[in-house]
């Protein structure tokens, strides 16, 4: 019993890093990603062009290799290891799910019909005024579903860390298995992840209901 | 002196000109009506004039003041006093669906006072409060003034689209087929709410194919056909007695059955 709340409390320990590289995730890859969506809709074609080449590379590689290669590459190049392991999980989940966010900004803005924008220009609206007081909202409550599904995956995601050596659950789990023999902790961690998950999914709904008031 | 006049406004689309070099003027207070078969340029034309779309060349000249001159190849900057010369009513109404009636009314004025206070002088929350009030009075929807969007027919949307425009003063509003997307027994509704502002000396340009509605509430009617003015007139003229071939084939097509009275 003793060993068990014991172990209960390290894997929440290590379930903190896990949480760590979500938030820190979500903070940075939610507000990239919509630059990288006006990018990717940008009328200057070369741009445009340049983000969705990139867009592309970071949706078609594995996240795994993306990590691989952003904290082992600059050491096959240049001799030695750039950044410590947080930073270059934090670096690359962020550039990954900022590229996949983008894709879901971009599907929602470009499905509001143009006549929002036209009604707010005749009303001598600016543009960053029709984005942020007309288009904006409408746009969040479009993409609430295909964003839940992002993140729910992100929180899972985190275990990758784990393939540069940084910690998060998984890899505490896996410290029993090697030194104890104990296999049941690394069971034990899908409780973590489902509690959380299923936080996250009433905090959607919650948002879901909360723009139920108007439809667009 | 004219409120509004324009001079050879032409607009193309790729290879496709759609406005040919359009001409006509207005007084203050006057009603104009546009008909036409459609695909003739009439949508394009009030477009231009709200600067949704630029046109070519031509010279658009408000109060006496020109807020649009271009030459081919060379295209002015709208300025904010010129856009809201222009109001525009949409056919498909275009409220801003997450905002209540009321403030559908006062976003953009609020927004606009809030970019004026950085010059001085701009319009207090309660006289743009008091105003709205007073608009949705004018089109009846007093009682629905916390209502979204989606729960008014399209009848009482196109009323609140009406009153939000008016928000803005606009010199001269304009409406592009405003009953176009009701059920024939809602436009009625809509027809009177923009007759009554004929009443309050309001320069109005109406797109319609309600004809009877036309021939009551126009000081002037034009028939646009193929991005030129094929005749003009008053409405006696167009609708007694047209005098080209297009105009009467075309009135001969569309018959009358709306009562807005
Ligand atoms: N954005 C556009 N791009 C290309 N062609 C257009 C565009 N808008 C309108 N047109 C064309 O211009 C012509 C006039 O259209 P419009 O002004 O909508 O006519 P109306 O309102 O009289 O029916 C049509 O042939 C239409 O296909
Ligand atoms: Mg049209």
């Amino acid at each position: 019993m003793n060993q068990f709340i014991d172990i209960t409390l390290d894997l929440l320990n290590g379930f903190s890093y896990t949480l760590t590289i979500f938030f820190v995730t979500l903070l940075l890859a939610l507000p990239l990603g919509l630059i990288i969506a006006f990018g990717s809709m940008a009328k200057f074609k070369p741009l445009s062009a340049l983000t969705r080449g990139i867009v592309w590379i970071i949706r078609g590689t594995p996240l795994m290799l993306q990590l691989l290669v952003v904290f082992y590459g600059p050491g096959l190049i240049m001799g030695q290891i750039l950044m410590t392991e947080p930073t270059a999980v934090y670096l690359t989940f962020t550039i990954n799910y900022a590229c996949y966010f983008s894709e879901i900004y971009r599907g929602g803005i470009e499905s509001i019909s143009r006549g929002q924008y036209e009604a707010g220009k005749v009303l001598g609206m600016t543009k960053s005024e029709i984005f942020f007081k007309v288009i904006l909202l409408q746009v969040v409550k479009r993409i609430i579903p295909p964003m839940s599904n992002e993140v729910i995956t992100l929180v899972k995601d985190t275990s990758l860390a784990r393939v540069i050596g940084y910690y998060e659950l998984i890899y505490f789990a896996q410290r029993y298995q090697k030194n104890a023999g104990l296999l049941w902790p690394l069971f034990y961690t899908a409780i973590y992840y489902l509690v959380f998950t299923a936080l996250l999914t009433f905090l959607f709904r919650w948002l879901e209901k909360k723009l139920d008031y108007f439809k667009a | 002196m004219n409120m509004l006049e324009i001079k050879n406004l032409r607009k193309r689309f790729g290879n496709t000109e759609v406005l040919k070099g359009v001409n006509l003027s207005l007084e203050k207070g006057e009603v104009l009506s546009i008909i036409g078969s459609s695909g003739g340029g009439k949508t394009t034309l009030l477009r231009c004039l709200n600067f949704l779309e630029t046109a070519d060349s031509g010279e658009i000249i408000v109060g006496g003041k020109s807020v649009y001159c271009a030459t081919e190849g060379e295209k002015p900057v709208v300025t904010p006093e010129a856009q809201l010369s222009f109001g525009l009513v949409f056919q498909q109404f275009n409220l801003f669906p997450q905002y209540s009636v009321i403030d559908n009314l006062m976003l953009a004025p609020k927004l606009r006072a809030k970019r004026m206070s950085k010059s001085g002088k701009h319009e207090s929350q309660e006289e743009i409060l008091a105003r709205a009030e007073e608009l949705l009075t004018t089109v009846g929807l007093r009682d629905k003034r916390d209502n979204y969007p989606c729960e008014l027919s399209g009848g009482q949307q196109q009323r609140v689209a009406i009153a939000r425009a008016l928000m803005l003063s606009p010199e001269i509003l304009c409406f592009d087929e405003p009953t176009s997307a009701l059920d024939p027994e809602l436009t009625g509704e809509v027809l009177r709410v923009i007759r009554s502002l004929k009443d309050s000396e309001r320069t109005m340009i109406i797109v319609t194919h309600e004809m009877e509605f036309a021939r009551h509430v126009s000081d002037k009617v034009i028939f646009i056909t193929d991005g030129v003015i094929a005749e003009a007139g008053t409405p006696e003229e167009i609708f007694e007695h047209p005098k080209t071939k297009k105009l009467q084939a075309f009135l001969s097509h569309t018959k009358n059955d709306q009562d807005f009275t």
